[in-house]
């Protein structure tokens, strides 16, 4: 089993922004970055899938500066398990949008041939959740989004997904795209010996020409980001006791609030 | 003058709310503008939407029949979309970003090669279409413009009021040609949830408990309160990763985004990851023992108080305001 597990690397979930107001762009120098949270439950599952099976090989592939990857790549990739990783690293895919990195990925999955390929199901940045839906429409593959839970029988798979109010187990031939979702698996962290031994494992990098690829023009471009807007300031309800409290919070949003 | 398509999703025979508040707010944007409101809805047996749909701004309806709608797949809506687009031709869709919509619209998207937005909490059309959207988990707003004909653009639920501005809307039948041969991912069977229980990212009221609540087995009040508010129950990461309650109801920055308009926080701090995933509802309730909390930062009222002397008396007062 040929497995890929895209990868992004995205800042710090902690990371604050605090914008004075609209600025054209994000100042991004002092983010920490991190790996996605949701890519790190599609490396888990590849590996898990490939200890199952007893045979197997993960590439990790990304799309980003190599200077600024590869770390997260060696410790949070090929030191829990992945077996190669393959890096995109061009210039002219800064201004990038979903469909473009969709493009770009694709253009390394045909080009090695894989059996399944698993990605978060959003990153936690831009937040788009598109990705690995319209990689499986440029591979000409189906997908199951979203999955929470997986088995992989023989030439094909049956996964559990999340819907509105219940759950839809679907089955797909392979190969497939699938993205993965928290609930799957709870990720292992890579061990100080095993991240020494993922400086041996092969990184490529390459460039969309490498790729016999013309970098993909974005469809979509943003104008200014904005801060949220101020919240006023909190109510605090005091009374006798936490009871009356209770009370008239319910009389407040009853009659003010006029939500119940 | 832009002509917008809003997708009218249908699961197991309800149509999802956020349909309605798209249509909604397509109207208010083409009655500006100029334009019409097209709502696109498909089913495996007869059923008319249009009343209701002309009711919320739909100039028409168009609509198409087929068994291989019993069930959602995402190859057959996605021919189906596409058909729709490039007979049609409007100049923007929307979808509403629910499972099924998430599904479906990067696929479709991609299909066209054209531009995808998700999870937009706003539209305006300047000289073209500028789409507003939370990004870094709802920390700042990213406006975003598309430079390709037929944006596909995902809404998300609550965003939009319901405003009954229309009238009727005419029915227009649709027959797309659909390749079942091409579906290989297919649904094999939808699991219910208990009856009752709304669905977090849908509801317009969510209860959520964190830490505070010290165990599993006082989620119940958690519940309570959901119960007497006709309320979905939802959890900080905290309480999921204990076991206490299922993922499914975990909300933040790795569970659902929501943005009701009563949201009540219990016994949860207010970590920058559980605000990602709540901080644009529309009111917010903070009980919390702690005054510091941060969670008071987001909210509109606050009780800084006991939650297991808080929620038993606030479940019985709402229980009399509804009786
Ligand atoms: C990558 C990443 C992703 C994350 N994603 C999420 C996410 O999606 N959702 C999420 O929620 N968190 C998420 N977190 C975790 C987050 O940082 C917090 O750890 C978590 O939200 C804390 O949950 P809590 O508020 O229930 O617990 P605590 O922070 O422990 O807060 C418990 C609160 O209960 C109060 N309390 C205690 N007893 C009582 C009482 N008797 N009455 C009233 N109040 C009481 C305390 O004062 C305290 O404020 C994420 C973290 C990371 C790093």
């Amino acid at each position: 089993m040929k497995i890929a597990v895209c990868v992004k690397q995205v800042p710090d979930s902690e990371v604050r922004l605090n914008l004075p107001g609209p600025v054209p762009e994000l100042d991004r120098s002092a983010f920490t970055m991190v790996i996605n949270p949701y890519d790190q439950f599609a490396v888990e599952e590849a590996v898990r899938i490939k200890e199952r099976l007893g045979h197997g090989d993960i590439t990790a592939v990304t799309v980003g500066p190599a200077a600024k990857v590869r770390e997260m790549l060696k410790k949070d990739c090929l030191a829990v398990g992945c077996d190669r990783a393959v890096i995109v690293d061009d210039a002219a895919l800064a201004g990038a949008d979903p469909l473009a990195v969709a493009e770009v990925l694709a253009a390394v999955l045909r080009r090695d041939r894989y059996d399944l390929v698993l990605c978060g199901i959003k990153a936690i940045d831009d937040d788009s959740s598109q990705v690995g839906v319209m990689l499986a429409e440029l591979l000409d593959w189906p997908h199951v989004g979203y999955i929470g839970s997986l088995d992989i029988t023989g030439d094909g798979l049956t996964a559990r997904r999340e819907i509105e109010g219940g759950v839809e187990v679907v089955a797909s031939p392979l190969p497939c795209v699938l993205t993965c979702g928290k609930g799957l698996n709870e990720p292992r962290l890579p061990s100080l010996p095993n991240i020494m031994k993922a400086g041996m494992k092969p990184v490529e990098v390459i460039d969309c020409a490498g790729l016999g690829l013309t970098p993909p023009a974005p469809l979509t471009a943003v104008k200014e980001y904005t801060p949220p807007p101020p919240r006023g300031a909190c109510v605090m309800i005091t009374a006798d006791d936490d009871a009356a409290a209770a009370r008239e919070l319910a009389r407040r949003l009853h009659e003010e609030a006029k939500i119940i | 003058m832009p002509n917008i398509a809003v997708f009218i999703e249908q699961r197991a025979g309800q149509i999802k709310q956020v349909a309605w508040q798209m249509l909604s707010e397509a109207r208010h944007l083409v009655d500006a503008h100029g334009g019409e409101v097209w709502g696109v809805h498909w089913h495996a047996a007869d059923c008319d939407v249009s009343t209701t749909a002309g009711r919320y701004g739909a100039h028409k309806v168009v609509t198409a029949t087929a068994p291989e709608f019993e069930r959602y797949d995402s190859e057959l809506w996605t021919q189906a979309l596409a058909q729709f687009v490039q007979q049609h031709k409007p100049d923007l869709l929307l979808i509403g970003s629910t499972a099924m919509g998430k599904d479906l619209a990067p696929r479709l998207a991609a299909r066209l090669r054209t531009a995808c937005i998700s999870d937009a909490v706003g539209l305006s059309w300047e000289d073209g279409l500028v789409v507003k959207r939370p990004v870094y988990a709802g920390k700042c707003f990213a406006h975003v413009t598309a430079r390709s004909v037929c944006p596909v653009v995902g809404i998300r639920p609550n965003a939009f009021a319901l405003r009954e501005t229309g009238d009727t809307a005419a029915a227009v039948v649709f027959k797309p040609v659909l390749d079942a041969s091409r579906a290989r991912a297919s649904v094999t069977a939808v699991e219910t949830a208990a009856a009752g229980k709304a669905a977090l990212t849908e509801a317009e009221i969510v209860v959520s408990g964190g830490r505070g609540i010290k165990g599993p087995e006082n989620y119940r009040l958690i519940e309570d309160l959901a119960g007497a508010l006709g309320a979905a129950a939802g959890a900080s990461r905290a309480i999921v990763d204990a076991g206490w309650v299922d993922y499914s109801h975990q909300v933040g920055q790795t569970g659902k985004t929501v943005a009701p308009n009563l949201y009540v926080a219990c016994g949860i701090s207010g970590a920058i990851q559980h605000l990602a995933g709540m901080s644009s509802s529309k009111c917010i309730v903070a009980i919390n023992k702690d005054p510091a909390a941060p969670i008071f930062k987001v909210a509109d009222y606050g009780i800084a108080g006991d939650l297991f002397a808080v929620l038993p008396a606030l479940t019985e007062a709402v229980r009399e305001f509804k009786r």
